[in-house]
């Protein structure tokens, strides 16, 4: 099959599906291997940035799709109109932030790492789909535990979990220290 | 509220936590040279300020608030020679040292500042539209409070007329109903036993069902209810929502044997 084709083929297979289509999947229809498959999607990539248009596509959720270039935003913010549900609450952000990092957690682990019930957050967290109830735990009580959904990565814009900033303890200056070094320094003062 | 002629803005905390930890930040010492002392008065008086504005105070500042007392009062107490069993405990802040809280609190601010990131990752994602077609997802929520999804199309539709279809049918088989005295439980719940016995093996439910009648259905309904109280029979799913099987507890069968 001639390259140029492969890449339309694989233009065409993502245009159809909806949902991040795997490497494997495009490597099986154009029967190539996924090394090649992968090779050919950065070449149709390129061809798609070099010829200004409007589509990327996007490594997410373990897979490949289509998606509008960031610059476009503004723009088809206004043509679409009002769409999704909005941004998340820092309290939906923090639960999420645990439960991506300590997966699979119960909703004791979550409340305790956060000092307040969550219920309710978990509730909106579950009906967004960005998290799912993947069993219970062994145990009394035998609690549900959650963990993160493939819709939580394409929330994120996540290839997989691995691609989730790193959980770094010396990301903040004033308490990443060690105990007795931070005599000198004095973090800047938050206004609230 | 404008009989105040200005506004006061307090910051909204996020539980606790986030209040504990704002405090620290202005007190602009670390975490670990804080004086639990000192944090519990600022906390105390964080809250006191939030009653004069007759702001709902959250249960979780109050036990937070009582758990800042309690471990300020345990430095002021000599040391008891062992720790006694701790009374009835909040679970939510089964904390018994300064240490533990600010260990806690150094968790809590990881993934405070964890969210940040993801805040900003959203941000970025969400000038991207990722191709749709546009069609509308349903969603299902079961009683056992877990959430399906469906997607709303053609095949759907095909779903619904199917069911409505079958709903149909099953309307018109009309059951006979005939005198209870036909069907008595007793002599189901015999046979179904027997049955089970000779097979040797567990067996599906329609194995018992003999006839589409409605008190057919029902005796065998009863019967294996009451031999599964008798613990006679064990009743078994080999997955959520699965077919249920039926098989004899031999355990019970043993220990009547030999009682025999």
């Amino acid at each position: 099959m001639e390259r140029s084709l492969q890449k339309q083929l694989i233009e065409a297979f993502l245009f159809l599906k909806e949902e991040p289509a795997k490497l494997s999947a495009i490597a099986e229809l154009l029967d190539v291997t996924v090394e090649e498959a992968r090779a050919l999607i950065a070449e149709l990539q390129a061809d798609l940035d070099g010829a200004a248009r409007g589509i990327r596509i996007y490594e997410v959720a373990g897979g490949f799709q289509m998606g509008t270039r960031p610059e476009l935003a503004p723009y088809l913010e206004a043509a679409l109109g009002e769409e999704e549900s909005g941004s998340l609450s820092q309290a939906a952000m923090e639960t999420l932030a645990i439960i991506a990092y300590k997966q699979p957690v119960t909703r004791m682990e979550i409340e305790s790492v956060r000092g307040v019930k969550c219920d309710h957050v978990l509730e909106n967290l579950l009906k967004r789909k960005l998290i799912r109830i993947s069993g219970r735990k062994e145990g009394p009580g035998r609690p549900l535990i959650y963990t993160t959904s493939p819709e939580f990565l394409k929330y994120f814009g996540l290839k997989d979990l691995n691609d989730l900033p790193p959980l770094s303890k010396n990301q903040a200056p004033e308490a990443g220290e060690e105990k007795a070094g931070s005599e000198g320094q004095k973090p800047v003062p938050e206004e609230q | 509220m404008h009989e105040a002629g200005y506004t006061i803005k307090l910051p909204v905390f996020e539980g606790p936590f986030d209040l504990l930890f704002h405090l620290i930040k202005k007190a602009e010492v670390d975490i670990w040279s804080v004086s639990l002392a000192e944090i519990t008065e600022q906390y105390l008086a964080y809250l006191q300020s939030m009653k004069e504005l007759n702001l709902d105070i959250a249960s979780e500042f109050l036990v937070m608030a009582a758990t800042l007392l309690r471990l300020k009062s345990k430095l002021l107490l000599p040391r008891p020679p062992k720790p006694e069993p701790d009374e009835e405990e909040e679970e939510l802040f089964n904390i018994n040292s300064a240490e533990e809280l600010f260990n806690r609190l150094e968790e809590y601010r990881l993934f405070k500042e964890t969210a940040l990131l993801l805040k900003e990752k959203e941000a970025e994602q969400q000038k991207i539209y990722l191709r749709s077609t546009g069609g509308q997802k349903m969603m299902v929520i079961s009683r056992q409070q877990s959430y399906y999804f469906f997607w709303e199309g053609p095949h759907l539709l095909s779903e619904i007329m199917r069911s409505l279809a079958e709903a149909a049918a099953a309307a018109a088989m009309q059951p006979t109903i005939d005198t209870i005295d036909d069907f008595p439980v007793a002599d189901k719940l015999a046979s179904i036993y027997d049955l089970l016995r000779r097979s040797g093996k567990a067996l599906p439910l329609s194995a018992f069902i003999r006839s589409n009648q409605l008190w057919e259905l029902i005796t065998t309904f009863i019967a294996l209810l009451e031999l599964a109280r008798r613990r006679k029979v064990l009743l078994f799913q080999e997955r959520p929502f699965g077919r249920i099987l039926v098989a004899v507890n031999q355990d019970k069968l043993k220990e009547q044997e030999d009682g025999a």
